[in-house]
């Protein structure tokens, strides 16, 4: 194998210029200023800048707010994982049997993760509705009185599950090409030698997904740290009281609902990813090396 | 007719409508108006709008949507630091402070020249627009907070329907009574809790805050977590723990709950009422707001919606423009329009007794509560409500420590200590960045 050799020493970098640019303009540039941001108490409305070192970032780690938010995100995180994992791979599993039909239903399958965060919550906001909501009313004739408006730990059940119910998806298409990788023959080889089904996905299929299950473990934290303000905004805006006030959400209302909380939300922009860094980190040096790669 | 023949006809056309937008350019005053009133309200704004431009030559309003209050407050602002400010703009009450210190205004006393008369106005509206004894901006749209109650809920549990509560023990009494005859669920609900908050210590002649409520200098603290906010913060915990409060979020969506009959009382914004009145299957009643046992200092309560701001960096004839324009908004007609179209306050208290005299109180007695409810209280400094710098940001803060207790069940004092000391570090930031 050789590399290419463009016939222009030119014409490579034309050709990423565009996606360079891009990324440059868009995630660079912006993710710079944000670190300059993170030393300054700025004004948003009027502009005004004082350069205040590291104040944002000690008020914010001596903050219980924060704190809270931060053990809040955590917890969030593991549930969205575990559950959206666990779930997902169970119906994938039964997704890929030869049934009837099989087209048709794996295309449902994935339908939620076309469906973008905002309306995600407005869905889940109106089939939970504590007033007229279809499951509340269902929940409310077994007995549960659910109300995510009022109640803390209602409110942290609702943005899990909806969180959850949206990244189904997503894992299920990669567990589904997963499981329709895994050769025949080995399975059949194990079956022939005695194992069942059980001890078949556990002891072969399950290892085989396992590098797939581990990035999907990366992207499910980075999704759920990231990309769940939209659902946050349209249902509990953080609460009641600050239940549901995660840091992705608590950033975006420091910086773009305040007016001078603009350098706070720098600071938090950056202690999380930081924060998420050091989870991927020791997610990869665990789990990662658990993975068992052909 | 030939291709070409078209095009000349064409061009001619587009050569004279330039030249004449031209024309009218140098003869028209331009007068830019960003306000956030969307939807029906927006309607009646550009109506209002086009009767001036067409009652006023050589003056054109340009009335723009520029999106909610928070979008218009930044947008404005954004505008006059790129040096191409409008001339007006609507703003929240709680964007008060902020045009104040942003230095790009020109209070509503200079632009009129000495023409506009205070007492001709309702007075507590005058009073939370005004600082260092000046009007700074024009009220436009102004409401207030009311308590709203199911007659016949009262009626079905043998309460008499026109004795509301006045008081938090009667609210309390009476919820109980409603409850127990299996009427409603609960007792009462909230809008905006937190600003509901700030109407008791106003109602009560209570400063929420130092610099006589942000008035004479920037606020540095506030008082959330003096024995009366506490002892406020207590009953409602109280109810909420006796089921007599139902917590209904931060803005509007306990009106839902309140018109469908799950509780008998709804303290929300007299914006609220031509909604509720419509929508209702019983008869609605208001009230004041009910006072605390206890605290008999009388105040008033405090004024909510949005005012039109003149900015500064324009010219003599353009400033005298603006004055016309609002003083065109102040006239008895304009002013009955609005609030008829709207539900907004009339600002002008010829423009109450133009409605009192045409009878439309007596056919509509529920817009008169919020009107008997202002006037009924007391000019103090505590009455005019507090400004404060990142007055939203404050009010979350508020939010979320009065849900706190009434929801998770938080000790008041705790959840008030908190919220004071976190926003007294939030107004001193403030006060760093506009010294």
């Amino acid at each position: 194998m050789r590399d290419y050799i463009f016939p222009n020493r030119f014409l490579p970098y034309l050709l990423i210029a565009p996606s360079a640019l891009l990324v440059i303009v868009f995630f660079i540039v912006p993710a710079i200023q944000s670190l300059q941001l993170s030393f300054y108490r700025v004004n948003a409305l009027s502009g005004r800048q004082l350069y205040v070192g590291f104040e944002n970032f000690t008020r914010l780690l001596t903050s219980s707010d924060y704190i809270q938010s931060l053990t809040t995100t955590g917890a969030f995180i593991a549930v969205v994982v575990i559950f959206g994992l666990s779930i997902s791979l169970a119906i994938a599993v039964g997704a890929s049997l030869p049934l009837r039909g099989f087209g048709v239903y794996r295309t449902l399958l994935i339908w939620p993760y076309a469906v973008s965060p905002a309306i995600t919550g407005a869905i889940w906001a109106l089939i939970m509705d504590p007033n007229i909501g279809a499951i509340t009313n269902a929940l409310e004739s077994i007995g549960i009185n659910f109300d995510y408006r009022g109640n803390s730990t209602h409110a942290v059940i609702f943005i899990s599950a909806a969180a959850t119910w949206k990244i189904l998806g997503y894992n299920i298409v990669f567990f589904l090409a997963g499981l329709r990788n895994i050769p025949r023959d080995v399975v059949e080889a194990a079956g022939l030698d005695g194992a069942n089904a059980w001890t078949r996905f556990w002891r072969i299929r399950f290892p085989l997904l396992s590098p797939i299950a581990f990035f999907l473990l990366i992207m499910n934290t980075l999704y759920a740290a990231f990309e769940t303000f939209g659902l946050i905004d349209i249902t509990t805006h953080g609460g009641p009281g600050r239940a549901t006030n995660l840091l992705i959400y608590k950033l975006y209302s420091d910086g773009f609902k305040t007016q001078n909380l603009l350098g706070s939300a720098s600071a938090q922009s950056v202690l999380l990813l930081v924060f998420v860094v050091v989870l991927t980190v020791i997610q990869a040096r665990t789990a990662g090396k658990r993975a068992f790669y052909r | 007719m030939s291709k070409r023949r078209l095009l000349s006809v064409l061009l001619l056309t587009t050569a004279l409508l330039a030249t004449f937008s031209l024309v009218s350019a140098q003869d028209e005053i331009q007068i830019s108006f960003w306000h956030a009133m969307s939807g029906s309200r927006g309607e009646v704004v550009q109506e209002l709008v086009d009767e001036f431009n067409e009652t006023h030559p050589g003056i054109e309003v340009v009335a723009e949507f520029s999106g909610s209050y928070a979008d218009t407050l930044t947008k404005a602002l954004a505008a006059v630091r790129a040096g191409e400010p409008p001339h007006i703009v609507q703003v929240y009450e709680v964007g008060t402070r902020a045009m104040l210190d942003s230095g790009a205004i020109l209070p509503v006393a200079e632009v009129s020249g000495g023409a506009f008369d205070p007492a001709s106005f309702v007075a507590p509206i005058v009073n939370y627009y005004s600082a260092g004894g000046e009007l700074q901006c024009m009220p436009f749209n102004s409401s207030t907070a009311m308590l709203y109650y199911n007659k016949d809920m009262f009626a079905a549990a043998g309460l008499d329907p026109d004795q509301p509560p006045t008081t938090f023990q009667e609210v309390y009494d009476m919820s109980r009574q409603i409850m127990d005859a299996g009427v409603a669920q609960g007792g009462i609900s909230f809008g905006w809790p937190a600003w509901i908050l700030e109407q008791m210590y106003a109602k009560h002649d209570q400063l929420l805050a130092n610099e006589d409520g942000g008035r004479s200098a920037l606020a540095t603290e506030v008082y959330l977590n003096n024995e009366f906010g506490v002892a406020v913060l207590s009953e409602w915990q109280r109810w909420a723990d006796d089921g007599v409060l139902i917590y209904g979020g931060r803005e509007y969506s306990a009106n839902d709950p309140f018109i469908a009959g799950e509780f008998a009382m709804l303290a929300q914004s007299t914006s609220s009422l031509a909604g509720i009145e419509s929508n209702a299957p019983f008869e609605v009643g208001t009230a004041f707001l009910p006072r605390l046992e206890g605290y008999d200092g009388i105040g008033n309560n405090v004024i909510g919606g949005g005012c039109l701001w003149a900015l500064a960096g324009h010219d003599e004839a353009e400033n005298d423009a603006m004055w016309q324009f609002f003083s065109f908004l102040s006239e008895t007609p304009q002013s009955v329009a609005w609030h008829k179209g709207t539900g907004y306050f009339p600002s002008t208290l010829e423009a109450v007794d133009a409605l009192e005299a045409e009878g439309w109180f007596e056919e509509n007695p529920n817009f008169l509560t919020a009107f008997d409810q202002i006037l009924a209280g007391e000019d103090t400094v505590a009455a005019q409500g507090v400004l404060l710098g990142d007055f939203v940001t404050i009010r979350d803060i508020v939010g979320a420590a009065i849900e706190e207790s009434v929801v998770n069940g938080v000790d008041p004092q705790e959840a008030l200590d908190a919220a004071t000391a976190e926003i007294n570090q939030l107004l001193e930031d403030y006060k760093s960045l506009n010294e």
